[in-house]
């Protein structure tokens, strides 16, 4: 680019501005005089005016990342170092993030959806690993509505085709009582009611499983019923001294949240026990009750198994009756009752057999909700074609008549 | 020109089959009337319709016999729902719009279709969700109580229940879901047995 000016060495007037080594240089065309030079440190604007290598060139990244994309990724590194995830989860919750964000139904939805997406890709990474991640803590953690999250959640595992197995209830329930406040000696919680944790967390891992076989956790929320049992347990290892405690006081000891359906769980937990030592011959001759069973679970949990089966008629006995009717005095005992309840077993489910015992079901097909029942299409309405003539008269109880809408319009003042 | 229906009773069963028939408890249909709407003026001059602009832009209006449901937007399209069975639901829809028509509309009756139908039944015996493993299903606890199957054919979401009860929905005929429910049914009958 030619420049005015002339030069002080020959007086040419050919000056040009040369770039040396990306420094400007103001050289004389004829005798190679260099007249000016640019400075060797060059301020913020002058740099970027100058652009004479792109970042993105020089270090060989092609893409460059948006910013939304980095404060995602950013995001997504910080909630896993505050849950203190292996590094191996980060890497691989940050590479869904960004798989995510290039599909069009994430790129341009809200920041606190993005934001929310981030927490689903750490949620799916950790389910994946089998790190047991409840969507109540991270929900908690991104102060997100539990709806927005899940339906988030749920396009996430579509779009990307995800796969995410179960939660694992014993992992879920090492890590709930990682929180509990009650493995040592504070100012709050006296010295009776510290428990040794690896004692605690066997136990309610015990009763968690007996919950399971009995059929209070298909379809309920995992966190209630992991308390209940830890508040079982916890007041079985030393029943004298804690009997007293009630739930309530115990989340709040533990430092814990108290789960509305807790209470419920509680209940349901007691009522399988006290079946269960029911059938504990040394144990019939007291009149157990709520209170006086948790002083007992210990010698429930170890013979849960003989007990599960005495306490409860399973449906197997049924099974067998219902396709070998001539087979086994063996099996006659639980097949007796299995005959009453052949056909309607959920629906028969409260009467109680001679020997006491109940079917194993969930709670739900034990205690029916007494619903409506929509009655099955009557043969009238099976006859309906759709193209029957339709009356007038059927049609004017549908229509105002002039004095209604007379009186109508005045009551509702509309023009 | 009337589509052919479909027949009312169902496919008989295959002598494997469950024996246990979805009862069809919801139909969703839409119909074009084919004129622009006053709907203020239908609200004022129907006794059962309501309209909250601000809530919702539709008269929504409903009639007893067959039971159901219609919203009635000011386009002139209209979806009834809550009908038993299809035909219940072309003959519901077929009153909506004559009372549309009394109301002093030009109301025509284009494009009847069923848009959804929802079955449900019973299959007498608890499910263990947790230990059912199918491809598209989804198992959330803390979302929702049911396991939610995407069956690919026919494409049908099933709803299944520990209680054993299952919902099946998003079918435009009956026999996708008299057809879903025996594709699944041997599923759980095996599960139960291998559990």
């Amino acid at each position: 680019m030619a420049a005015r000016g002339s030069c002080p060495g020959c007086g040419s007037a050919a000056l040009v501005e040369d770039a040396h080594y990306a420094q400007q240089q103001l050289v004389c065309a004829a005798c190679g005089c260099v007249l000016a030079e640019g400075l060797l440190t060059t301020t913020y604007t002058e740099e970027e005016h100058l652009r004479e290598v792109a970042y993105s060139q020089s270090t060989g990244q092609k893409e460059q990342l948006s910013r939304c994309l980095q404060r995602g990724i950013r995001r997504v590194q910080d909630l896993c170092k505050v849950l203190q995830l292996p590094m191996v989860f980060e890497e691989t919750a940050v590479s869904y993030f960004q798989r995510a964000l290039q599909h069009p139904c994430f790129h341009l939805v809200s920041l606190e959806k993005k934001e929310l997406l981030g927490g689903c890709c750490v949620f799916v990474t950790c389910r994946q690993h089998n790190w047991p991640l409840t969507m109540g803590t991270i929900c908690s953690l991104l102060y997100a509505k539990q709806e927005l999250f899940a339906s988030v959640y749920l396009s996430l595992q579509k779009e990307l085709g995800l796969s995410v197995p179960a939660l694992s209830l014993g992992d879920l329930v090492k890590t709930h009582l990682n929180s509990f406040r009650l493995f040592q000696h504070t100012a709050d919680v006296p010295a009776t009611f510290v428990e040794d944790k690896e004692k605690m967390v066997a136990r309610t891992m015990q009763i968690v499983e007996l919950a399971s076989e009995t059929w209070l956790v298909t379809g309920r929320h995992p966190v209630p019923i992991v308390t209940a049992a830890a508040f079982l347990s916890w007041q079985s290892l030393q029943p004298a001294a804690r009997l007293t405690c009630t739930f309530a006081r115990f989340c709040k000891l533990a430092g814990v949240d108290l789960p509305p359906p807790a209470h419920l769980r509680l209940k349901e937990l007691l009522e399988i026990l006290l079946r269960m030592a029911s059938q504990l011959a040394w144990l019939r001759v007291f009149n157990m009750d709520k209170k006086t069973v948790v002083k007992h679970i210990g010698d429930l949990l170890q013979h849960r198994i003989f007990l599960l089966k005495n306490a409860f008629c399973l449906e197997d006995g049924e099974e067998q009756r219902a396709t070998a009717p001539g087979e086994g005095s063996a099996s006659s005992p639980p097949a007796a009752g299995g005959a009453a309840q052949e056909e309607g077993c959920p629906s028969e489910g409260k009467r109680q057999r001679e020997d006491g015992r109940r079917p194993l079901l969930p709670p739900c097909l034990i205690n029916p909700r007494k619903r409506l029942r929509t009655a099955a299409l009557s043969a009238s309405d099976s006859a309906i074609t759709g193209d029957e003539p339709i009356s007038d008269s059927e049609i004017e109880q549908y229509l105002r008549g002039p004095e209604e809408i007379r009186a109508f319009r005045k009551a509702k003042a509309w023009s | 020109p009337l589509t052919p229906m479909t027949p009312m009773t169902p496919v008989t069963p295959a002598s494997e089959s469950s024996g246990i028939v979805p009862q069809l408890q919801n139909i969703v249909s839409t119909v074009n009337l084919a004129c622009k709407l006053d709907l203020k003026n239908i609200a004022l001059h129907a006794r059962n319709a309501e309209y909250n602009p601000k809530r919702f832009a539709a008269v929504i209006m409903r009639i007893r016999e067959p039971r159901t449901t219609a919203l009635i937007f000011s386009s002139g399209k209209m979806v009834c729902t809550g009908a038993k069975s299809e035909e219940q639901s072309r003959l519901a829809a077929r009153k909506y719009a004559r009372v549309v028509q009394k109301l002093g509309f030009p109301a025509k009756f284009l494009d009847f279709k069923i848009q959804n139908m929802v079955g449900s039944c019973d299959v007498r015996f608890p499910i263990r969700l947790e230990g059912l493993v199918l491809t598209h299903q989804h198992y959330e606890p803390e979302l929702f109580p049911g396991l939610i199957y995407r069956m690919v054919k026919p494409r049908i979401v099933l709803l299944i229940f520990v209680s054993g009860k299952v919902v099946l929905t998003g079918a435009k005929e009956r026999s996708e879901i008299y057809e879903a429910f025996e594709n699944i049914y041997p599923i759980l009958k095996g599960f139960k047995k291998a559990s």
